[in-house]
């Protein structure tokens, strides 16, 4: 187990692409950190980087105290596990478990003392003869975990490993490896683009966006207090709504609504005072829209609202909303804009509500859940 | 739909691969079975082809040619020449697409590398056989390379001397063929996933670890299909030989193909070439035999 640093770290590629900018980040020993970012970000590219797959152009990179910049991977005691599990389909699950101990050159007796704890661990002692082609999804995983394991690593690297899965298995693997994590207590760092895993799994969560660190945080301050607009935007599902509206006084003003802000969130945000007559972006999570016509909604203040569509999903309504307000860009590539122009809003309505589609409805809104960020660099205010 | 235009829709579905098929059943029936079968029943006749009523000869030829120590020699001659050949090609064709696969040549060299290395492929065996006789007679480049570095102390006659006729035929066949191994076995390294070398990077695995544990594995399957389909068409090669030796000298080069050949067009023996045909038919049809249950186990 070890701590693995990277200070200024920075990858850029022949045609002057600059993968990685100036990325500091220090993972603490036992800890699971979380790479997530859009398509494109350089989460990959980091890892690799940690793994010896990929050369640093400039910067230091420790683990375990050691600086292994120059190290070749199997010298840095790490383990990764790869998007595509990298299993031999010529091997056996033991023989693919296994692998690294043959290569070391260590006795048969001892191969299969090792092999045979972890399969037990991960439930795979059925399994050991068959060969990956045989395996289901999430057996295969499971090898590709014990692979990692068998070599008693500092650190695990992880690069997308749930995204081969069904929605279901992702699920139960998410689980599953969460609680590995915290038995073995190793260091890992887990790369995914998918915002859910981030959330629920790491420690912390690191976002990246373009190849820069925008926040690494616990995934309740990534939430509560995203530091710019993209990580806003990122973290959540649905993504938070983002508009463009001008304080007046303690009111924001957009389009025909005005949202009236109490006192505590300009002492929550003494910044927020500087934006009076000025354009501002607010941000608000869908969880924090209600049906007004409902009891959990009568108490917060409202806006009107069109419903354009409504996705029953049996726990919740997801009810996408048009109000005359700008949307804002959050910044992130693979967002995708809901049912193109029709809607610019999405709130989550508890499945009691009655609102359907096409219909006029007061939208309201918790407003002591307001995120406000500058118009020009998104950062929060 | 009635039941009457039903049944004409599934008479349809079923005679249809049929029609499709017949074409080239009729020309393989027709330019291979018919002669193949004639072949085989000119074996069993005394005379075939030179008299109108040949007699049944039974087993007759066959004793005759096994009795034949020049079958034998041509037989053993074909082997060496085969085993040769194939294992040559696949190894010489695994190192030339190892480098070509390899990151560390520039890409400008690799492709030009890529079309030199092909090169033997896009001649004939004619053109091969006439390369290799100028190469290899006695005043040819070879012999003046190998004097002068020191290998030989005089000129080789490699085609005509019966100790190297053999394996200098072979050479030039070595040559001719391994472009087919170096091609497939390229596709087939750049199907391998990227993957598999990073995960044995991290285990630690050395260059030729990898070569064992995960490449040759991955290429297995391509490496035994095209050395079986080599062994079989290797095994029936003629125009190489029949232009650089025409099996001799002393039938040091003598392999079935060109003992074949002889029987039926220098001695006029039909009956016995036949026979001879038919053991060369057999043998590759072991062959086939084997790799279409590969295939199929596949």
């Amino acid at each position: 187990m070890a701590e693995v640093v990277l200070e200024n770290i920075c990858k850029t590629y022949g045609n002057n692409f600059h993968a990685i900018d100036q990325l500091n980040l220090s993972v603490e020993d036992g800890e699971f950190l979380i790479l997530v970012g859009p398509s494109g970000c350089g989460k990959s590219t980091a890892l690799r980087m940690i793994a010896g797959l990929e050369d640093v152009t400039s910067g230091s990179l420790r683990i375990g105290g050691i600086d292994v910049v120059d190290m070749p991977p199997k010298d840095r005691d790490i383990a990764m596990v790869f998007q595509s599990y990298a299993l031999y389909p010529h091997m056996t699950v033991f023989e693919n478990i296994a692998f690294s101990m043959r290569l070391a050159g260590k006795p048969k007796a001892e191969r299969k003392k090792r092999v045979d704890e972890i399969a037990k661990t991960l439930q795979l002692t059925s399994l050991l003869d068959s060969k990956p082609a045989n395996l289901s999804g999430g057996q295969r995983q499971r090898v590709a975990m014990g692979r990692a394991m068998v070599r008693e690593p500092a650190a695990f690297l992880m690069d997308e490993p749930l995204s081969n899965l069904d929605a279901k298995l992702r699920v139960q693997m998410r689980a599953e490896i969460t609680s590995l994590q915290k038995q073995l207590g190793v260091t890992t760092i887990y790369v995914t683009h998918d915002q859910i895993e981030a959330m629920t799994m790491g420690d912390r969560v690191a976002v990246l966006k373009g190849g820069v660190l925008q926040q690494v945080d616990t995934p309740k301050r990534l939430y509560e207090s995203p530091v710019n607009a993209f990580v806003a935007g990122f973290i959540g599902s649905p993504s938070m709504n983002l508009f463009e509206a001008t304080l007046k006084g303690d009111e924001l003003i957009s389009g025909a609504f005005a949202i009236r802000l109490q006192d505590a969130a300009f002492v929550r945000r003494p910044g927020l005072r500087s934006y009076a007559g000025r354009k501002v972006v607010f941000g608000i999570r869908p969880e924090h829209l209600y049906d007004s016509s409902l009891e959990s909604g009568r108490k917060y203040q409202t806006i009107p609202a069109k419903v354009t569509s409504i996705e029953e999903l049996g726990s919740e309504h997801i009810v996408h909303l048009n109000i005359d307000a700008v949307r804002v860009d959050s910044g992130d590539p693979d967002a995708v804009q809901d049912f193109g122009l029709a809607s610019n809003a999405v709130a989550k309505f508890e499945p009691i509500s009655t609102v359907h589609a096409g219909s006029e409805i007061r939208l309201a809104v918790d407003d002591t859940k307001l995120h406000f960020f500058d118009p020009e660099t998104h950062l929060a205010i | 739909m009635t039941r009457q235009k039903r049944s004409h829709h599934k008479l349809k579905r079923a005679v249809a691969p049929y029609l499709y098929l017949s074409p080239s059943l009729l020309i393989i029936g027709l330019l291979m079975l018919l002669p193949m079968a004639t072949v085989i029943a000119y074996s069993f006749q005394n005379s075939a082809v030179l008299r109108r009523d040949p007699s049944f000869a039974g087993l007759k030829h066959y004793q005759a040619i096994f009795d034949d120590p020049v079958f034998w020699a041509s037989l053993w001659h074909t082997l060496y020449f085969t085993c040769m050949s194939v294992v040559f090609h696949m190894t010489i064709g695994m190192v030339f697409a190892l480098m070509l696969n390899s990151d560390r040549i520039n890409p400008r060299l690799r492709n030009v590398l890529r079309v030199l290395y092909i090169l033997p492929w896009l001649f004939t065996a004619v053109i091969i056989a006439v390369i290799w006789r100028l190469l290899l007679e006695p005043n040819g480049v070879v012999n003046s390379i190998l004097m002068q570095i020191g290998i030989i102390g005089s000129k080789v006659e490699w085609f005509s001397s019966p100790q190297t006729a053999l394996h200098a035929v072979t050479f030039a066949n070595i040559w001719a063929g391994y472009p087919l191994f170096m091609v497939s076995l390229l596709a087939g390294l750049q199907g391998i996933p990227k993957d598999f070398y990073e995960a044995a990077d991290i285990d630690g695995a050395k260059a030729y670890q990898k070569l064992i544990f995960i490449t040759i594995p991955q290429l297995m399957p391509i490496i035994i299909s095209i050395s079986l389909l080599d062994f079989i068409w290797t095994m029936q090669v003629f125009p190489l030989i029949w232009i650089t030796t025409g099996g001799g000298p002393i039938y040091s080069t003598e392999v079935l193909s060109t003992y074949t050949y002889k029987l039926a067009f220098s001695s006029y023996n039909l009956s016995q070439a036949s026979a001879s045909a038919v053991v060369i038919l057999l043998i590759s049809l072991g062959l086939t035999l084997f790799y279409i249950r590969y295939q199929k186990a596949r």
